[in-house]
């Protein structure tokens, strides 16, 4: 019985493999630093700041732009 | 005080007529790696990286070192030890490909070796000896609980990643260079290939599939657009005793080489890794080497 | 059980075995090693602000996974700012929000307090590291200070890998305490500014806390596709009002002028928002990136932002990346551009443009260069405009004026990145 566990664990992996998505060796394309969520995070928080500080929106993305007397 | 593998190499860079070329050595193999580029400071930066990624896997996974996991497992003494992620990762695979091969792929093997040297001067061990060898092999007697990354394996016994370790790195080398650039690049470990997927590109890359009779001249030329090859046997390894000639494909229930095993055997796959294990599982059929890759579906090349 | 040897097709289980032996390379950028990041940017209102704001990051990734950033933000900031209280046929004068000096805005033109000054310092740390193989923690503390603000905050996200790392989903908390204590003190909200000075001041300094939850999913599509979605909650409580913002009060016939009030606002606000974003790699290896965010509070504010990016690659060095955005929001329910006197005053109001109605339009490019295999060097120069919408109806000589106080600035940015 020890030894069916792996085998059930791949064919769950092997499901996974198939679904939305795609397999490991294809990351190459999004794995690159400009296909990042936020390829520049400087550029972000400056932004963040900048549009924190002028509207009335702010966040979203991630927790952005507060800790800051300017609005 | 062992040398540090991952500094202080030599590496060498050239240009050819549409691609730079990057040589160097790792996993005692010589190894390239083509990089379709103009630029040489990227090309630079690439082969900087492989050798980065080779020589770290390298170091991490020699078994002739004392500063790694790999010693720290086999040195244990039958005391658990904890893995990182990455070797995890490994003993899974190693673990995995253990079972699918009904327990003919075995990292802890490699110490038949003790037994059998394969050079022009080796004879044939006894069965003594290898009688002696053979309870201190079988991956069934190691406990690796995968989710606390916690590997035991009873004491003496030992393991060797060789098997996987050159493949992966050819994998995981490829992966790193598709971050830093889209340019078509082919990761050569001494004969592991992979390469990037470039189905627009008018210009694979041609390969030649080595003739054991004469391994200077390239056998059978073949083009890669996409996906790897592997080689699993080596035609420089095996004594003749007796008459008989022994492969170096050892069977790790009966500690003896695999009868009627293939020189070589060359997969096509996806990846390396795929590849590799693949050309291991068929060498482990011996006779049946090509009626089990038939029925894989696979594209190979086997030299008898 | 001794399982059969491998004589039926075993490439499907193989291929699943590698596939997840492989399958170590996230999405994140991983390469260990040392980044160094930074920035200075500069930001140029027409008229009103200046502000320079120099940024430097640093990054430390090991070997194992783990990421150690530092940053260090400042921040000065100078010019002038609108009031809130509207134009008007004659001159006006004001106190300075310190209670020293006063200053004269003349007829027709829009009343700007031009005493605004201040210079701020920012340091925040952030730490990620593997709980396992699927799970990342990352946490954080951020500092910033100023003349007359104070901000603590912390955060922390769980980041959990499912489907073969294709899907992510986090899971973050954040909480911060600011405090402010102004010069000259605080003033009682809605209070005339023609009153005696300590009539119109209440205690020297008050704070806020703003709590922060956000839950997100990242799905990778295919090769070249990413998406995210999130929805964020955010809860502030303390004292939200602006104490350097005024309202004129204005006779409800003519529009003229005759006094001012401070700015009195809700002391909580609930924030929710959902936000969506596409990056996409072209097969020419031009990366198009596309943001949505949908935000709506208690206040009545609701806005929607539009960003989009197109990266061209135009060689293996050089970069442009034309950018736009589209920001448009409602007026907070208690936003007015003036009050009516003789009038019962409502409970909250506030003229700050901020809360006003408007369209926020970005228009710009960013030009990167890679100098070598180490460093890259990036320059960002954009323009973003602010068009207001009169809410409500213009009162007598408000007809003849913009009620809203339009906004032209420059950003500016230069940026340098070095890898040890």
């Amino acid at each position: 019985m020890k030894k069916a566990i792996p085998v059930f664990f791949m064919c769950l992996i092997l499901g996974a493999c198939s679904q939305l998505g795609i397999q490991p060796w294809e990351r190459g394309i999004l794995a690159q630093e400009d296909m990042q969520l936020v390829s520049d995070p400087i550029e972000a928080r400056l932004d963040d700041h900048i549009y924190f500080s002028k509207e009335a929106s702010s966040g979203g993305s991630s927790f952005g732009g507060g800790g800051c007397g300017c609005n | 005080m062992v040398a540090d593998l991952t500094i202080d190499r030599p590496t060498v860079l050239e240009r050819n007529s549409d691609y730079w070329v990057g040589r160097f050595e790792s996993m005692a193999s010589p190894c390239e790696v083509l990089m379709r580029v103009d630029d040489e400071l990227l090309a630079k930066k690439l082969l900087h990286a492989a050798t980065t990624e080779a020589w770290r896997i390298e170091q991490k996974y020699s078994r002739y070192r004392e500063d790694n996991i790999v010693f720290q497992i086999n040195s244990a003494g039958g005391e658990a030890v904890q893995v990182d992620p990455e070797t995890a990762q490994i003993l899974d695979f190693a673990f995995q490909c253990h079972e699918l091969s009904g327990g003919l792929f075995d990292i802890s093997s490699g110490i038949l070796g003790r037994a059998w040297r394969f050079n022009s001067t080796s004879t044939r061990p006894s069965n003594d000896l290898i009688e002696s060898l053979l309870p201190l092999i079988g991956l069934g007697k190691a406990e690796w609980l995968s989710s606390s990354l916690m590997l035991t394996l009873p004491a003496q016994m030992q393991i060797d990643l060789g098997g996987i370790g050159k493949e992966y790195a050819v994998d995981r080398t490829l992966s790193l260079l598709s971050k830093l650039s889209q340019a078509p690049v082919l990761v050569n470990f001494g004969g592991d290939i992979v390469c990037s997927n470039n189905p627009d590109s008018d210009s694979p890359w041609r390969i030649g599939i080595e003739d054991p009779e004469s391994p200077n001249d390239a056998q059978q030329l073949l083009e890669l657009s996409s996906g790897a090859l592997a080689t699993s046997g080596n035609t420089q390894r095996y004594l003749i005793a007796n008459g008989r000639r022994y492969g170096h494909v050892l069977n790790p229930s009966t500690g003896w080489p695999i009868e009627a095993a293939p020189l070589s055997i060359t997969v096509a796959e996806e990846n390396c890794t795929r590849a590799g294990m693949l050309a291991t599982f068929a060498m482990l059929q011996g006779e049946n080497a090509e009626h089990f890759l038939d029925q894989q579906g696979v594209k190979y090349w086997v030299v008898r | 059980m001794q399982l059969k040897q491998p004589n039926g097709k075993i490439t499907n289980l193989l291929a699943a075995a590698a596939c997840s032996l492989l399958n170590q390379t996230s999405t994140a950028q991983e390469v260990p090693g040392w980044y160094l990041d930074s920035a200075v940017l500069g930001y140029s209102e027409k008229d009103r602000v200046d502000a320079v704001e120099p940024v430097i990051s640093a990054t430390r990734i090991f070997e194992d996974g783990r990421k150690l950033n530092l940053t260090f933000v400042a921040d000065s900031l100078t010019g002038a700012s609108p009031n809130g209280a509207t134009i008007s046929d004659s001159p006006q004068t004001f106190t300075r929000p310190s209670g020293r000096g006063t200053y004269v805005t003349d007829a027709g033109d829009l009343p700007l307090d031009d005493t605004f000054k201040d210079s701020r310092t920012a340091l925040s740390v952030q730490y990620e590291f593997p709980l396992n193989r699927l799970t990342r923690l990352s946490t954080g503390l951020a500092y910033s200070d100023e003349y007359d603000y104070t901000s603590i905050g912390f955060n922390a996200t769980l980041a959990r890998d499912f489907n073969l790392k294709n899907t992510t989903v986090s899971l973050g908390i954040a909480y911060a305490i600011d405090s402010i204590e102004p010069e000259g003190g605080l003033p009682v909200p809605l209070a005339s500014t023609s009153l005696p000075w300590d009539q119109q001041r209440q205690g020297s300094d008050d704070d806020k806390t703003v709590l922060d939850f956000l839950v997100g999913v990242t799905q990778i599509i295919n090769r070249q596709t990413l998406m995210q979605l999130n929805y964020s909650y955010s809860q502030s409580d303390g004292y939200l009002t602006d104490p350097f913002k005024i309202l004129s009060l204005t006779d409800g016939i003519t529009g003229e002028t005759s006094g001012y009030v401070y700015d009195s606002r809700p002391d909580t606000r609930e924030k929710h928002s959902v936000y969506w974003k596409t990056k996409y790699s072209r097969n020419n290896g031009d990366i198009v990136d596309v943001s949505y965010r949908y935000l709506w509070d208690d206040w009545d504010i609701a806005s929607h932002t539009i960003d989009a990016r197109y990266r061209l690659n135009l060689s293996e060095k050089f970069y442009v990346e034309p950018h736009v955005r589209y920001y448009n929001q409602e007026a907070a329910g208690f936003f007015a551009h003036s009050l009516v006197s003789g009038q019962a005053l409502p409970v909250n109001a506030s003229a700050d443009y901020r809360l006003g109605a408007f369209n926020g339009i970005t228009i710009g490019s960013k030009f990167g260069y890679r100098l070598n295999d180490r460093s890259e060097i990036n320059f960002r120069v954009e323009t973003y405009e602010q068009q207001g919408d009169t809410v409500g109806n213009p009162i007598g000589i408000q007809n003849n004026y913009e009620l809203f106080p339009d906004l032209e600035a420059t950003i500016i940015q230069v940026g340098y990145s070095y890898r040890f």
